[in-house]
Parts: C-alpha cells; structure tokens; sequence
C-alpha cells in the first residue's frame, strides 16, 4: 500500500528533482526512526535517571521457547538453507548416535548456558578512553600507559586499542564545542551508536541502489537495517562499542568498492581505500573486508570476468587502503606479516600478472602466448608457493592466529584457546538465534540472493559471495551475527521490493507490449544463446493474486516490526549492570548489586587498592569503581588471566602466594546462588579451571572438579578439590548462616549444600552486597607473629595449639 | 609564669620520652609487690633511664593492658610467679594483641616456679617451646659458678654473647671487660623454632643441658628436652611490625644479688659478673631504646641531563636514569645517630615487577648525609619493561627494626616521538635512498611523459584475437 501511495504522490510531483526530494525525505524519515527506536526503547525500560545508567550494555537473555511451532518450521526451513546448515550437519555428523535433531541442538544449547552470559561491558573502557582523550589530547591518547589495569604489566593501550570510536566522538565533542554547544561527553559517547545506525541505514539504502534498479529496494533495506534486531543489539543508546560505528563503515566501504567496481573509477577506490582506513581504525573486524574483497575479485577473475575496472579498483583500494590500515599503532605490519592479510596481497599481485598477461597477449601471436602462458603461470605459481611456505616456517609472516583457527573448527578453541571459549559471543549460533536476530529477513534473504544469480553482474557476484560467508561466520560465531545483518538485509530488500514490484502495480501488463517485448527478447537470447538467462516478461493480471500477495506482504511487514520492537525492548535495551525482575504481583523488582557493590568498592578502599576477580568485571571494576584490576576484558595475555583462574582454582595455601606477588588487596566474586542468578563465577569456574590447566597442567587438572561420575557438584558430593578451591570458598563462606541449619541451598545449580561452611584464613570477608551476588574479601597481610595463616585463625579461634605436632618427628634443629 | 612552668614540663616530657622511641609507660608484673626490692637496682636503672614503672600484681583488679582500646602501657615486664594462671588481664591472646599493637614485653622465667600456661601457649604462637611440664633446669658440669652452686651446677658462667653472625653489628656485649663473665642462675632453656623472627642473644655452652629436677633426679636422662647451644638461654623475638619480645631464662639474672655478686670457674680467679650491662643492654633493646632504626626519607628523581629534577615522580619512561636514596637514622640510647651498615652486610635496593629486575647495593651518600641521619643511594637504569614497578628496600636483619620500604612508580613505554628519527639511524639510510629514488624517477617520469609529444599520425590498430 505504501509504495501505491508512493506512486500516487510521484507521479503527482512528476520530475526526477521532486522524487529524489521524495526519496531523500524518506530515507531521513527512516534513519530518524532507526535513532529513535533505539533512544526510546532504553528510556523507556531505564527506570533510574542516572546518566550513567545510559551506558549499558546487554547480556543475552535466553531464546529458549519463545517460538511457536510454525515459526519453528520455517525457521529450520531457512536455517538449514543458510547457515545454520553448517551448524546442524556438524550437529548431525558429530552425534549419530543421538536419536534426534532437537536433542543435539538442546544439548549445545545446554554446552552454550554453562559459559554463562558475558555482559558485553567494553563501553565502559571505551568511555573511560574517550575521556582520557578529551581530557588529555590526541598524542597523549596515542602514548597512553595506563597503570591502572593488567596490574603490575600496564597496558599499552595507546597501542593496544582501535582509536577510531574514541576519536570520533572526541572530534564531535570538539565540533560542537566549536559551535559553541557544550556537550558532555557521556552524552555523546550514549548516543553515538544510535547516531551512526541511522548513517547505517543509508548506507544500505546506497548498497542496494547499486544492485538493482528498483527504486523502492533500496528504501526497503534501509527499513530493514534500521530495525533488524540482529543489528539493534549493538546499536542501542549507550551500547557505545566498536561496533556502533564499524558496521556503517562496513556497509558504507562495500557501497563504495561497488561504485569504483562498476565505474573503474580511482576517485571512488581511493574513497573506498579511506573508509577501510577508517574501519581498520574502529574495529577488529575490518579483516572480514580485508579477506572479502579480495575474496570477490578472485571469484571474478575465476568467472572470467577480469576487467580494468577490477584493475583499478582493487589496485587503488588494496595499495592505498594497506597503507591506511599501517597507521594504526595495533595493527602496524600485520597486513604485511600474518596470514589472514595475506589473501588481499596475493590478489592484488594476481591482479598485476593478469595486467601484464593481457598486455602481452595484445602483443604476441596466440599459439606463442599459450605456451609463455602455461610457462608463466606455473612458474609464478610455483614460486609464490614455495616463498609463501618458506616465509612463513621461517617467521616473517605469522600463521593463522588461534581466533581464525577456530572459525574454521568449532572446537578447536574449546581444546587449544579456552580464553576464547569462554567468551559466549564466541558460541557457535544456536539456529533460533537467526530467526530471533533477523525474522522474516531470513527467508527473504535465500530469495534474494536467489535474484542476484538472475542478472548476475559484477556486484550481484559480490552480495552472493558476502551472502556465502557472512552466514558461515555467523553460524560459527555469535558475535558475527553483526556482519551478516547488513548483506541479509540488502538481499532481502531486493527480493522483498521485486515481488512488491510485481505484485503491487495498479496497471496490468499491456498484452500488446508482451509479445514485443517476447521478441526483442527473443533477438538477445538468440545471441547470448543460454534460453534460462533470457527473461521472459511475466505480469500479474488477476486482482486477487495482486490483493493476496500484497496484503500477505503486509501482514510480514507488520509482523516484523512487532518482532523487533519486541525484541529490542525486551532483550537488548535493559542495562545488564541492574538486573530487573518481575515480582509475583507484576511490579518491578530492581536488583542493583553490581552498582552497590562497586560504590563500596569506590569509597571503602584505598585509591591503588588492586581488586582480583575474573576478567568478565574488570572493566566494569575500572569504569564504575575506578580501582586497578588484575585483568580486564581485553583478553591480550592468557598467562596473567591464568594466573587469576590458578588463583582462584587452588587451595589457598597455593593462591596466596600468588596474590601477595599481585600485591592483590581485594578480591571480588560474583554468586548468584541467593537469588537464582546464573551468570556467576561458579558456572564460570571450569573455564578459570580449563585457562589456568593450559599454562600450568600439573597443578590445576580440569577432572578433579568433577566428580568421579563426571558431574559437576557444588553439594556435598563435591571433589575436595572443588571443595577447597579459593572460589567454592568465597562463594559459599557464611553462606549457611542465611538458612536454617542443614537448609542452605544453591538456587542456580538446585543443590542442597553442605552442612558445615567452609571457613577461610588467609582473607576474610569485607562486604556482600544485598542479594549476596558481589562478594568482595580482603586479602589479609602476612602473620605479625610468623605463624601461617591457617593457625593462627585457629588461634584466634581459641582452639589451642596440638602438642601432637611437636613430638611428630626429632625436631628440627636450628642453624645460625 | 605558668607558660614557663609548663614549658620546661614540656621540656620534661621532651626528654623523658625521648628515651625509648616507642613510649615510657612500662608495667612491671611481680607476683608479689614487696618482690621488687629484690630487683631494686635493675627496676632503678630503668627508671633512671626514663621508664616510669607501674607495679601490679597478676592478680590485680586494676590490672589492663589495654584502655578504651589503646595500648595502657608501651612496656611490659613479666617476673616468674607461683600462679597456675595469670588471670583473666594476661592471657596469651591479650598479651598477643599487646604485641600487635606495637608493645614490648620482656618476659623471664626462673626454675623454681613453672610457667603458667598463658604464657606456654604465647610461647607457642612465637615458637619457643619450653620443657615439658613447664619447668626445667640449665646444668652444666664444666662452667658454672663453684662459688654458689659448687654441687647442684645450675649457676652457669658464660663470656658475654659476641654477634650473632659475622654481619650483625655486636650490640648486646661490645664493649664488655674481656674477664668478666654472665652468670646465669637456675634458668630455664628454650628451644627455638626455625623462623626468621626468633634470634637468640644467649645460648647454652656445648656442654650444658636441660633437665626436670623433680623428675629426672637420677644421673641417667634419657629423654632429652635439648642441650648444647640448641638451649637458648636469652632469646628474642622482633614482630613484622617490630614489636619486641625477650625471653629471658631466669629472672635471677636481674636480681640485685647477682648484679654485684663474684663467680668464679673451677679452677679460675673470682670476676664481678657482666649481668648489670647485660641486663641493661637486653632491657633496652626490648624497650625500643636500642637497634631502632628509622625512614627519615624516600627521594628518587631522573638522573638524565636536561630533565626536570622533580622529586619522587609517578612514572618514568622505560631505560631512563634514575636515582634512588633513602634516608636512615639509628637511635641509640639518647639520639638519633647516622645509621651505619655493619660491615659484612649490604643495604641493597630492589626494583621489582612480581619478581626483581634489579637488585642493586645502596652505598653511604656522604653529600646528603649528616650526623643524625645516612643517606644510602642508588643510580642506574630502568629495565627495558613497562610495567608497575616498585622501588623496594627489604632490611631486616636480627636485632634491627624492619625495613621495608615499597615506592610504587610506573614505568611507561616510549612515546610515538621519542624513538630516534630515522636519518639518525644509519641502517635506515639504504631505505630512505630508495625512497628518494623512486620519488625522483618517478617526478622524471611524469616530465618526461608530459613533455614528450605524441606521436603524429595515423596508430596502426591492434591485433584482435
């Protein structure tokens, strides 16, 4: 209906000037509600006023049992289509013996629950940053040591960061200023993303102008990103991220290689060379363009369809682009050292041979060139192979890093990389989570791309090689969602606007028009000569099959704006920091430990107090309570996290050795226990065991935690090691001492505990916040009087000392 | 008037308290108060020392260490009493939590009366075990005092302690009349455990042993609680927070009889003893009025010409010059003196990230130094490590207050425009050739391109294929 109205009001306005003022008004109208559907539903869900409280950041709730039957079915029918295929066979071909597909599909749901969900909580380093860079400069930004992380190592995180989110707000935040606007900071850094999701939508509006002719296809993809939930996720306000800005970079360099594709235009390639700049600065990700361009001109130059256009593309893109991308401190010589930057150098070479190759061949006679063909062709290839293989034994280029590795193996990481494991954004996706991510979008996607292969040209080849490994990635990895979003919404916007094109035209077909349109095309099929590549002109005639289509379409349409309206205000705008629960009469119930905690933390201890916990709250421990951690988030060195999960996993004869090196004063423990919470550090302790088993295998052992059953128990049945582990200890100190005796129960694991606590000595506890979720202890100093811990708590006690222990042995004598 | 009244009753205190470093208040426990006559001069000397002495009973009500929380007194003596039990006011966990708080306490024992098990089980916390049974006897066959204890032996004579080891300055008989000798009479023997804290000032000759009187009374001993110089006679022990304790084995040693008494050996000529000194000497290191040492100041700066010389910075660039010094002064009876490193020992710096990257001598700065006070310092160069790095100085050593100094500085990585510029480097010079050539042919190239016409006429067409 609205494209009639569309119409209507075109040919109404009549003249190109007045439709693309149409257009243009639009597509604002778009990016404005793709702002605003971000803004309202965090205010809206956001009970506490406090600004802080903007910068949020979501876990993932579960997706279990909230699709109906049907949905199911088609959910399946496209997953198995696309990417989840991947996920399913891998399902199918690695549990034969499982009686079906849902239980092997419950079951690594069940392997995903027990990683527990990671709150995302990089926006509070990354406005930490930003305010170091608006309070301190740009080069002291670049040189920024900072000493209050990875205590004692430092972080080099001038060198250690992707600059381009931080920088950006910063050169807003000094925009506006010199538009004399004062600005807070936090307030930029909040609506940042929601910002650039509307640049985004414009971005794919472009994208999809470029692939097809329809004028309504690219106003349908720019709906579509600007509500797709799978991109919401990282776009709401105050989810101030890397990938806020990086995604419409990502879109936004693909529309311009396709525009310097089809034009061969330098202009546009050295545009396209500063995008990627402008990506390599923002976010990790950027190798997925640096491994898809390359990618999508070799599958060019396979389908014969070498041009100087891909020439001058790729060539300003690549050379430009690389040297853009060496600017950054983090990424320096990777592009021209490790493997996953090795593709785009290997093309761009295989560019320059064929260069020459068609010089040469409009030099020399054929029958010659074929042999100087053969001969150099082997001869290059041979040697490009051999100095590729002998460059990498020897060290001058890396081989694949471990995070690629397990792209390509599921498992791997679990086996050789736990560190990466552990991380429930790098899960392997369970197939709702495409449906819930993108809804209707994934099965208008397959259509779509579907129609990329009827009028395949250079970029149609480009959207069905991105729609090819955007969805194997995404199968892989959760997080990777976020890349395949744009390509399913461009191609469903394509297939979503042919059918509205063909179906909702007022006009039938002029049945004297068809058979002249049959014959012109008649005249090209019989040059072109394939018959399934000439397109027959079909038209819908009957008012019914119009009014069916088009009023189904609508129903989706309708359907997928309430999905994603859903989704966004119920899984990805509450802020995970406060947890909100509903009480049996339907009221809200806020649970605010994290803050609570973190304010004790703030004015309890000493300014330099360093805090341990695992690495999942050391951001939040640096932004909210500004004290120094052990380990944060950025996962950059396995050993010093392993020493926190040895310290954690041991006995605390072992530990507290460990943390009196750390000069550790505190440490802090998350239990959900009390109230049912599942995302703490019990559940996460294997990966704390697994982590520190890598580095130190003799000491910590992964099966003494298990029951000789292979059960994982926190009850009475628990090993003695669980038992004695530092972090079964904070968890459950003084736990009982809540309950009638013998009653203590563990509501996340449904276990009755032990009668008897277990007793600590070498810390003691210093604050549990009300629903017992933060637990933080104070690191006691050495004995005053040389006695080990353990004793002289039993002192203290009043438990006097055994006299057994002296007439043990002969008594050692003294020496000095 | 009254100003000046109060001001020299300042001056008074002044002086008073500046005899121990850590407070006058001492409390003397003796099981009966008429007891202290016996002990007049040991008790006299202390107070002539500035100590002002409360005497109490075990068994007194008023009796507290603590008041309000606070420490009621700085210094405890503890005389051996007949009582089973030293009630409710000195238990072992009090007399512990003394400690803590940074009391002293200087405890003797005698043979004549066992020890009440308070103190057996304090002992035990600080890891002294006494005999079994609470009492025991020193006896040595060869070097007691055949003047007063010419069958029983339990009188020993022994020379006056030298030091400990060969790199502890000789704090407890420097000095001491080379014929004079320490008598010991009717003690008791610890044994000490193998900590760090524990050091004994005087140990049993090779040749004495410890037994039960009452029990073992036959000639035969068969179980042994200890002999030799694994009897510690005076034992100390110093807290992590150099709080002194003293274990003296007979309390008789401070009595007056033994300060002016003669002994003699079998066989050798009759000496006045050395126990007036010693006693002195052991008395005061408890009381904080010998061996205290004390930070006066911490300064490092960056030793590199052309930088700011601004004291004690928080970071520092990786390989800067850096120069570390530390202050010490040494009380010693009246003031505070120039703190001197015995002469086998070193003072050393640590510059430490979880394990240390340096580990330099501090040596006698005598620029910086005065009479009061030592300054000890260090220069060198920071690790090539970045990181959170301590300055640490770990000086403990028996008889001396611990030291230990941690200043916490971070060391950062090079800026982006501290590296040398590449034409400085000379390995870098074949590459900024190559730079220039290429940017020169290339500029050749364009003129030459630009300038050459094209050629006139007719192009032949290219072969298709």
């Amino acid at each position: 209906m609205s494209a009639d109205t569309l119409q209507v009001l075109a040919s109404a306005g009549k003249g190109e000037s007045t439709r693309t003022i149409l257009r243009f008004i639009i597509l604002s109208l778009i990016a404005g509600a793709a702002i605003a559907s971000r803004l309202f539903s965090v205010i809206r869900k956001c009970p506490l006023s406090a600004g802080s409280q903007l910068l949020s950041w979501q876990s993932r709730p579960s997706r279990r049992g909230q699709l109906s039957g049907l949905l199911r079915l088609s959910a399946f029918w496209a997953a198995l289509l696309t990417a989840a295929s991947f996920q399913v066979s891998r399902a199918l071909f690695t549990n034969v013996g499982s009686p079906s597909l849902s239980q092997s599909c419950a079951r690594a749901e069940r392997q995903s629950r027990m990683v527990a969900d990671n709150p995302l909580v990089d926006p509070w380093f990354n406005f930490r940053a930003t305010k170091y860079l608006v309070a301190n400069g740009f080069y002291k930004f670049w040189d920024w040591f900072d000493d209050r992380t990875w205590h004692p190592l430092g972080r080099v995180t001038g060198g250690t960061l992707y600059p381009g989110l931080m920088v950006t707000s910063g050169a807003i935040y000094h925009a506006l200023r010199a538009l004399t606007i004062p600005v807070d900071i936090r307030n930029i850094c909040v609506l940042l993303a929601p910002a650039f999701s509307g640049l985004t939508a414009f971005a794919a509006y472009l994208l999809t102008n470029e692939m097809t002719p329809s004028p309504s296809a690219g106003l349908l993809a720019a709906i579509f990103m600007g509500i797709a939930p799978g991109y919401i996720s990282r776009s709401v306000a105050g989810s101030y991220d890397n990938e806020a800005i990086a995604i419409f970079l990502l879109v936004f360099t693909f529309f311009l290689w396709i525009r310097a594709l089809k034009q061969g235009s330098m202009l546009w390639g050295v545009l396209c060379a500063l995008f990627y700049g402008y990506m390599v600065a923002s976010w990790g990700g950027y190798a997925f363009i640096t491994c898809l361009l390359p990618l999508h001109a070799f599958v060019l130059i396979c389908m014969g369809r070498y041009s100087t256009r891909l020439y001058v593309a790729y060539t300003t893109w690549y050379a430009l682009g690389t040297l853009a991308s060496m600017q950054i401190p983090f990424v320096g010589f990777l592009p021209v050292k490790t493997s996953e930057h090795m593709p785009a150098l290997g093309i761009f070479g295989f560019l320059q041979l064929l260069a020459f190759l068609d010089y040469v061949r409009s030099a020399i006679p054929s029958r010659q060139f074929q042999t100087f063909l053969w001969l150099f062709a082997g001869g290059t290839f041979g040697l490009g192979l051999a100095a590729l293989v002998v460059a990498t034994s020897a060290g001058f280029i890396a081989p694949w890093s471990g995070r690629f590795y397990s792209l390509w193996d599921t498992g791997y990481a679990k086996i050789h990389i736990p560190i990466i494991a552990s991380v429930s954004e790098h899960q392997p996706t369970a197939w709702p989570a495409f449906f819930f991510d993108l809804n209707m979008l994934i099965w208008l996607f397959p259509a779509g791309v579907y129609l990329c292969f009827q009028n395949l040209a250079d970029e149609h080849v480009f959207i069905v090689v991105y729609a090819l490994f955007g969805s194997y990635f995404a199968g892989v990895m959760v997080r990777l969602m976020l890349t395949l979003t744009p390509v399913v919404c461009v191609a469903a916007a394509i297939s979503a606007s042919s059918l509205l094109d063909t179906y909702l035209n007022v006009k039938s077909p002029n049945a004297e028009e068809h058979p002249a349109d049959d014959n012109t095309d008649g005249k090209k099929s019989g040059k072109t000569g394939l018959k399934s590549t000439s397109k027959p002109v079909v038209g819908i005639y009957g008012w019914l099959s119009k009014g069916t289509v088009a009023g189904a379409m609508t129903v989706y349409l309708l359907l997928f704006v309430m999905h994603c309206t859903w989704v966004t205000s119920n899984a990805y705008s509450s802020p995970s920091v406060v947890l909100a629960s509903r009480m049996p009469d339907g009221s809200q119930h806020i649970i605010d430990d994290y803050r609570e905690a973190y304010q004790w933390l703030r004015q309890n201890t000493k300014e330099d107090a360093k805090i341990m916990s695992w690495w999942d709250y050391g951001y939040q421990i640096g932004g909210m309570a500004d004290r120094p951690t052990l380990v944060d988030n950025n996962t950059w060195n396995n050993t010093h996290i392993a020493t926190v999960g040895k310290a954690m996993s041991s006995r605390e004869e072992v530990s507290y050795p460990i943390m009196r090196q750390h000069e550790v004063d505190y440490v802090l423990v998350v239990f959900g226990g009390l109230l049912g919470y599942s995302g703490d550090d019990i559940n996460k302790f294997l990966w704390m065991v697994r982590i520190a088993e890598g580095i130190w295998p003799d000491e910590v052992k992964e099966r003494e935690f298990f029951t000789p059953r292979g059960e994982y128990r926190v009850d009475g049945e628990a090993t003695e090691t669980m038992k004695n582990s530092l972090m079964y200890k904070m968890s459950y100190y003084n736990y009982n001492s809540l309950f009638p005796p013998g009653q203590a129960q563990d509501r996340v694991r449904q276990s009755r505990l032990p009668e008897v606590g277990p007793s600590l000595s070498t810390i003691e506890e210093a604050f549990t916040s009300e629903n017992w979720i933060i637990r933080i202890y104070k690191v006691k100093d050495l004995d005053n009087f040389g006695r080990d811990h353990a004793s002289a708590a039993a002192f203290d006690r009043g438990l006097k000392k055994k006299k057994a222990a002296k007439k043990r042995g002969p008594r050692q004598l003294r020496v000095d | 008037m009254r100003s000046l009244v109060s001001f020299v009753l300042l001056l008074l205190v002044a002086v008073v308290s500046a005899i121990s470093t850590t407070g006058n208040r001492l409390l003397v426990v003796l099981d009966d108060v008429a007891e202290k006559e016996g002990y007049s001069k040991f008790l006299g000397d202390l107070e002539s020392r500035g100590l002002t002495l409360s005497i109490e009973t075990p068994k007194s009500e008023s009796l507290s260490l603590f008041h309000l929380g606070e420490r009621a007194y700085d210094h405890v003596i503890l005389f051996p009493t007949k009582a089973k039990g030293l009630g409710p006011s000195l238990t072992a966990n009090i007399l512990l939590q003394f400690l803590g708080a940074n009391g002293n306490i200087l405890l003797t024992l005698s043979s004549g009366s066992a020890t009440p098990s308070a103190l057996v089980s304090l002992l035990a916390e600080l890891d002294i075990q006494l005999p079994a049974d609470r009492t025991g006897l020193v006896v040595d066959h060869f070097n007691y005092d055949s003047a007063s204890a010419p069958d029983t032996h339990d009188v020993l004579l022994l020379p006056p302690p030298g030091p400990l080891r060969s790199d502890i300055k000789d704090i407890f008989s420097a000095g001491a009349p080379a014929d004079q000798l320490i008598a010991f009479p009717h003690g008791v023997g610890a044994a000490l455990g193998a900590g760090e804290l524990l050091s004994p000032i005087l140990r049993a000759p090779r040749t004495a042993y410890s037994y039960n009187p009452k029990e073992q009374s036959e000639a035969v001993v068969d179980d042994l609680f200890a002999a030799g110089e694994q009897l510690s006679l005076v034992s100390t022990f110093q807290a992590r927070n150099s709080a002194r304790f003293t274990l003296v084995g007979a309390a008789e040693l401070f009595q007056d009889k033994w300060f002016d008494a003669e002994v003699k050996k079998t066989g050798g000529k009759a000496v006045k003893t050395f126990n007036q000194e010693f006693a002195k000497r052991v008395s005061g290191w408890t009381f904080q009025e010998i061996g205290v040492l004390r930070v006066n100041w911490i300064e490092h700066h960056l030793n590199e010409v052309g930088a700011s010389n601004e004291s004690n910075p928080k970071i520092y660039r990786i390989k800067n010059d850096v120069t570390y010094t530390i202050s010490l002064s040494e009380w010693s009876w009246t003031a505070w003196n120039a703190f001197s490193v015995p002469k086998n020992d070193a003072l050393q710096l640590e510059f430490s990230m979880l394990s240390p990257f340096h580990r330099l001598p501090l040596r006698l700065n005598a620029k910086q130094s005065t009479a009061e006070q030592a300054a000890y310092t260090s220069s060198f160069k920071l690790p090539d490590q970045h990181g959170i790095f301590n300055f640490k100085v770990n000086y403990k050593r028996p008889f001396l207050t611990n030291i230990e100094e941690k200043n916490t500085v971070s060391v950062r990585h090079m800026a982006h425009d501290e590296w040398p510029r590449s034409f400085v480097i000379s390995g870098a010079w074949p590459w900024i050739a190559g730079i220039g050539a290429t940017v020169t042919g290339w500029l050749a190239f364009c003129a030459l391109w630009m300038y050459s016409a094209p050629v006139g006429g007719k192009k032949e067409s290219k072969k298709t294929q």
